[in-house]
Order: structure tokens, then C-alpha cells, then sequence
């Protein structure tokens, strides 16, 4: 036996933690999230990669063209395979594109060479021929009039050049930076509404009652923030890693490691921004009870997550740089823009201690309403009452 | 007897409130309230709805703020850490009703103080006893109500309480679990521990407390030993006679309260209660003219149940 009153808040968030996980519901919708990322990315790796294999139906005028665009087709456009299906002659090609057995003639006509298809062109097999086809003839072409093709193409060459970045990154960009005001957004009011509806549950069971004469409320509050923080950083990090991972396996696999530093960045703002709300939500499950009671007191903080998010994904501009300071805001913002280079480390430095000092805050404010009203029965409580009450 | 060992046991006060004030608004719940518990005795707490018990326990047990007295263990101030080793039994029974009963009950016994592997062999062994044992893993809320009571009670004394403040204990209990929570608080104050526990039940608090404190609209009308409770009393005798006792009415220096055929109930007028068991010179006068008119089947003492002496100071 100890008489230290010391680690009681480890053992609260030590049962937060165990009931949490032993907990089913938890558990299953922890699965389904990380199936529901795997499953988005696969679904987006499987798109992005679909390669054709187009048949195409060669009479023997055409073979040594078509065996070149056989050749040639892959190394053009990587989702498109073409193979050969020899005919006697236009006829029977014809006959074969309308049965289905080819999807396409290739054939010369007049001088002019012609993809038939059925009922409508066929535009990536169309785009890989014409090139092809282009070359081929321009060669050949050159070749009689005597000059080489390099000489022809000379100063010919198209270099793009972009004002703003590169468009799969900005692309990728955008989605991240989504993803982080979601997780964001979906922690906050998963883990927060759990918190508050734990709190309620020991003040309506009246456990408290027992935990209050063997602890001080102090430990209670603090292990409950801890337990859930744990859990929800533990949660996101999960989520994460699965991303980050799943993500290498697809076309922007090259854009993993540039966007692994803002990752981590937002855990650490995540963090900060998830203890900053905890409190509040500690102190909505406090002031209710009933649970009737905490749809009324959590709808603040509510509306206040939805405020980060949107603030997220809206703001542009000068509100933009500015709402990456201004908590809680900034646990969303600041990382989006590090995800962007559009700030600077002591920008993001001070928008964290920014954060981390508003946490403090609201850890202080949120202990003394949770301390004074957590004892009070009947009746939802008013932040106000709650303030001013005695202990 | 009785009075030797009460006497021996008052220099033993553990716990104690002295003028314990507390105010809901312009409502004094409970108003300058001062009593003891003292070490091995079973202290009755009894009074009516809204008469300040459960307010008082409440702040005995640091739960509630106190406006206005204190409350003292071992004649010093309490502290939290007294308060830690205290059984306490809120009267809104208090448990987690979605987590298994063995785990709760280990997680209230580490809070208490206790390593998980202590708690865990206490509970188990309660459990064992109030025939729960195969109901460990169940969760709380499946259980009966009787059935969470007990386990309830278990969370009081898991941790091996100094002290105990139970709130209603034996409220919906069945006969059987009375008599065992009734065993399980004996065990308790034999040694040592001072137990207060409010009830509504007067004859099982007659029958169980050493002490007992009558509260009456937050504040103390009656605190004592059954014995001295009922000594603050004018004695009653009950004379039985074959026929009419209408009579007993003329007798001098008796107050007749009732008569019902040969049946009076009656006290000593002239204020003489007389000592322990010996009977008022007035009383020896009527008993000596009913020998006279007519048979006498009975004539003693009447003891009051606790019952009528309760209405008596809490009107």
C-alpha cells in the first residue's frame, strides 16, 4: 500500500486506455477506417495503373507499320498494349472489328493511313498511332527527299515550364492537406464526445462520488485527458503510417518522403491542438446531467471543430497566414501550409507554442469549472454557476 | 455493563464533526452538526428525507464543501489522505455499469491505494463471500440490484477501510445479505474501526448500532446509546389485571396515558423515574391497590421501541 495520492492519474488513464480498447465498437470502427484508407488508395493505385490491350486487326499491307506501333506503343503510353490480329485484307478486318474480335483496323486508304473502329474512337490507341504513324512517315518521307529527321526537328523541341509548381504535387497537396483537417475534425469529435460522455457516466453513475474521497479531482481530469490523448494520437498515427505506406504505391509514391516532414509536423500539432480541446470536452461532459444534457453543452465545441476544418480548407489568403497562428485553428493550418513551403520553421515553431500555450489555458480554466461542477447534481449546469460555485 | 464499556470506549473518538455548516442558497442543510464515531462502533445515522444526513456524509467525505465547522480524524484536521483509507458508500449507489465487476472493483481498490495484485485477491475473496464469485467477469449493469448493493459494499471495505461512511447500506438488501453485511461491519469495528451508517431501517439500526445520532432538519436532536436515548424518557409501566383497570385513573401520583379493558399504560407523576430497575414509590402504590381490587396478570417495564422514541424528537 502507498499513501501517495501521486500516480492516481496514471491509473485513471491507464482504465480509459483499457476500457477503451477492450471495447468492440472502438475496436471495429478503428478497423474499418484503416480498411476504408487502404481501400481508397488501392482503388486510386488500380485506376491510375489500368493498362489496355487493344487488338487490332492488320491486313497484310499494313504489318510492317502495325508491327511497329506493336513495338512502339508501351514505350509511348505505358497503359496501352496493342496486339496483332492478322486478316487477308480490309474486308474480313472490317468484320473482324464488327464482331468484336479486334477493336480496331489499321489500314492504308488512298495514301492515308486509317483506324477504324466501331462505333467510336478509341483515344488512347488513336493518340499512340498517330504518333507513330507521324514518324514513321515523316522518316520515311525524309529518307526520299534526302535530309536526316534530326535535322528537320531541330529547334522544334517544346519545353514546359510551370509558374506554379508542378501539378501532381499541388494535386497531392490538396488532398493531404484534407486528410489532415479530417482527421482533425473526426478525432476531435470521436475522442471528444467519448471524454465528455465519460465524464457524464462517472458524474450520473455517481462513481465519482468514490473517486472524488479517494482522489483529488486534479488526477481524475488529468488521467482522463491523457487516456484519450494517448488514445487518439495513437489512433492517428495508425491511420497515418497506413497512408504514408499505402501512398508509396501509388503514382505519387515519388512525394512520400517531401511530405513525411509535415506529417510528423501535424502529429505534434495534433497533439497539442487534441489536449487544447480535450479539456473543454471534459468540462461539456461536467456541466451536463443527463445525457439529454450534452447535446446542449457540447455544441460549441462542436461548432468550434467545424470552424477548424472548414477554416482549413476555406481560408485563402492573408486570413489564411493569419488563422495558421490563431489556435486552435493553427492545428490544422500551420501544418497545411508547411505542407505547401509557404511558411518558415519559426513560423511554425511559434504557432505551436502559440497552441501549446493555449492548451495550458484551457487545461487551468477547464480544471477549475470541471473540479466545481462535477459534484453538482440535478440539473445541467451553467458555465457561469460553475465558475463562481464554491468547492 | 453496558455503561462500563460505553464509558471505556468514548475516550476513543476517531472520527468527529464539530459544528459542520453547509448551504444550498438561502437553505442551511445542514446546520452546526457535530458528532463522533468512535473507534469499533457501529453509529446509526438516522432522520427523515432532507434532514442533512447524507450532506454531512458527503462532507465528511471531502466531496462536498464545507461552509462553515470541520471535520477532525484522531483529533487533527482530516486529510485527503485520511479520507483516502475511508470505505465510503455514496447514497446514489456509484459504478461503472458498462466494465466488468472484478476490474472495477480492483481499479476502486488501487485508487484506494491497494497494488492491482492485492485489490485483485480482496475482491476475488468478497466476491467468494457474497456468492458473486462466478459473476467476476459479468458487467455491473447486468447484474440484479441487490447484486450491485453488494458489490457496492465490497468497494467500501476492499481496501481495508480506517473508516467507514456508508450511505443507506442496507437499502435493498434482502434478509439474508443484511444479516451478512451486518456480519461483515461487526467484523470490521471488532477491530477497531469506527463505521457510521445512515438508515431508514429503525429496528435493524435498534438492533445493529451501539450509537445512535437522530438528525431532524439539519440539525443533531439526539445522540447517544440506545439506553441513554430511551433514559432521556419518563419510564412507562404496563399493569395487566383480569377485569376493568378504568380504576388506575383515581390512583394518586400516576399519570394514566392509555387504558384499553384491563390493560393501563402509565408513568410515575411525580418525576421520580427511579434507578435502573427499581420502581417509582408511586408505582409501588398502584401495584400494591390493584393486588388489593383484583387479579394482576402482568405488571413491568415497558421498553420503547426506537421507533416511538424517534417520533418523539424528531416532531
Amino acid at each position: 500500500m502507498t499513501g501517495s495520492t501521486g500516480g492516481a492519474w496514471l491509473l485513471v488513464a491507464r482504465r480509459e486506455v483499457m476500457v477503451r480498447v477492450t471495447d468492440r465498437s472502438f475496436l471495429v470502427g478503428t478497423l474499418v477506417t484503416i480498411a476504408i484508407i487502404a481501400g481508397l488508395i488501392a482503388v486510386q493505385a488500380v485506376f491510375a495503373s489500368r493498362t489496355e490491350t487493344y487488338t487490332v486487326a492488320v491486313p497484310p499491307a499494313a504489318t510492317a507499320m502495325a508491327e511497329t506501333v506493336r513495338d512502339r506503343a508501351t514505350g509511348i503510353d505505358e497503359d496501352v498494349v496493342v496486339e496483332l490480329l492478322a486478316v487477308t485484307g480490309d474486308a474480313a478486318g472490317r468484320a473482324a472489328v464488327a464482331d468484336e474480335s479486334a477493336d480496331a483496323m489499321l489500314h492504308q486508304e488512298g495514301g492515308t493511313w486509317v483506324l477504324t473502329t466501331k462505333s467510336q474512337p478509341e483515344e488512347a490507341l488513336q493518340a499512340v498511332v498517330t504518333g507513330i504513324v507521324r514518324d514513321a512517315t515523316v522518316q520515311a518521307n525524309a529518307a526520299a527527299a534526302g535530309v536526316s529527321v534530326a535535322d528537320l526537328q531541330r529547334g522544334s523541341e517544346l519545353r514546359p515550364e510551370l509558374l506554379e509548381g508542378d501539378a501532381q504535387r499541388a494535386q497531392l497537396v490538396t488532398i493531404v492537406g484534407f486528410a489532415f483537417g479530417f482527421l482533425f475534425y473526426m478525432a476531435s469529435i470521436l475522442f471528444g464526445v467519448a471524454l465528455a460522455n465519460s465524464v457524464l457516466e462517472e458524474k450520473q453513475s455517481r462513481v465519482v462520488e468514490i473517486i472524488a474521497s479517494s482522489i483529488p479531482v486534479r488526477h481524475l481530469l488529468a488521467g482522463k485527458v491523457v487516456g484519450n490523448t494517448v488514445l487518439a494520437v495513437v489512433q492517428l498515427a495508425l491511420y497515418v503510417a497506413v497512408g504514408l505506406v499505402g501512398l508509396a504505391f501509388t503514382e505519387f509514391s515519388g512525394l512520400v518522403t517531401g511530405i513525411s516532414g509535415p506529417v510528423v509536423w501535424f502529429v505534434a500539432f495534433f497533439l497539442a491542438g487534441f489536449v487544447a480541446l480535450a479539456c473543454l470536452w471534459a468540462v461539456a461532459g461536467s456541466l451536463a446531467s443527463r445525457s439529454e444534457d450534452l447535446q446542449s453543452t457540447t455544441t460549441p465545441l462542436t461548432m468550434l471543430i467545424m470552424v477548424v476544418f472548414f477554416g482549413g480548407l476555406l481560408l485563402e489568403g492573408t486570413a489564411r497566414t493569419v488563422g495558421s497562428f490563431v489556435p486552435p485553428l493553427s492545428a490544422v493550418l500551420m501544418p497545411i501550409r508547411l505542407l505547401e513551403h509557404a511558411a518558415a520553421w519559426y513560423e511554425v515553431v511559434l504557432a505551436l507554442v502559440l497552441l501549446l500555450a493555449c492548451a495550458a489555458l484551457t487545461v487551468l480554466v477547464g480544471e477549475r469549472i470541471y473540479r466545481r461542477s462535477l459534484l453538482q447534481s440535478g440539473g445541467r449546469v451553467t458555465l457561469r454557476q460553475a465558475w463562481r460555485a464554491e468547492d | 455493563m453496558i455503561r462500563l464499556r460505553s464509558v471505556a470506549r468514548s475516550v476513543a473518538v476517531m472520527l468527529e464533526t464539530i459544528d459542520l455548516t453547509r448551504r444550498f442558497g438561502p437553505v442551511t442543510a445542514v446546520d452546526k452538526v457535530s458528532i463522533s464515531v468512535r473507534s469499533g462502533e457501529l453509529t446509526g445515522f438516522v432522520g427523515g428525507n432532507g434532514a442533512g444526513k447524507t450532506t454531512t456524509m458527503r462532507m465528511v467525505m471531502g466531496v462536498l464543501g464545507i461552509h462553515g465547522g470541520r471535520v477532525t480524524w484522531q483529533g487533527r484536521d482530516v486529510t485527503a489522505a485520511d479520507r483516502r483509507r475511508f470505505g465510503y458508500m455514496p447514497e446514489e449507489r456509484g459504478l461503472y455499469p458498462k466494465q466488468g465487476v472484478l476490474d472495477q472493483l480492483v481499479y476502486l481498490g488501487q485508487l484506494a491505494g491497494m497494488s492491482a495484485v492485492a485489490a485483485r485477491r480482496s475482491a476475488a475473496g468478497l466476491l467468494d463471500r457474497f456468492g458473486l464469485a462466478d459473476r467476476a467477469r459479468d458487467k455491473v449493469e447486468k447484474l440484479s440490484l441487490g447484486n450491485q448493493q453488494r458489490v457496492q459494499i465490497i468497494g467500501a471495505v476492499l481496501a481495508d477501510p480506517v473508516a467507514m461512511v456508508l450511505d443507506e447500506p442496507f437499502s435493498g438488501l434482502d434478509p439474508t445479505a443484511v444479516d451478512a453485511m451486518a456480519d461483515l461491519l461487526r467484523e470490521h469495528t471488532r477491530r477497531g474501526v469506527p463505521v457510521l451508517f445512515s438508515s431508514h431501517q429503525l429496528d435493524l439500526v435498534d438492533r445493529l448500532c451501539d450509537r445512535l445520532v437522530i438528525m431532524a432538519r439539519g440539525r443533531v436532536v439526539a445522540a447517544g446509546t440506545v439506553d441513554e436515548l430511551r433514559a432521556g424518557f419518563p419510564p412507562r409501566h404496563r399493569l395487566v389485571v383480569a377485569g376493568d383497570a378504568g380504576w388506575t385513573r383515581d390512583v394518586r401520583g400516576v399519570h394514566v396515558v392509555d387504558v384499553d379493558g384491563g390493560t393501563a399504560l402509565v408513568e410515575a407523576e411525580d418525576g421520580d423515574p427511579g434507578a435502573d430497575g427499581q420502581v417509582a414509590a408511586s408505582l409501588q402504590a398502584l401495584l400494591r391497590e390493584a393486588v388489593r381490587r383484583d387479579t394482576v396478570l402482568e405488571f413491568g417495564p415497558v421498553v420503547p421501541p426506537l421507533s416511538e422514541l424517534y417520533r418523539e424528537v424528531a416532531a
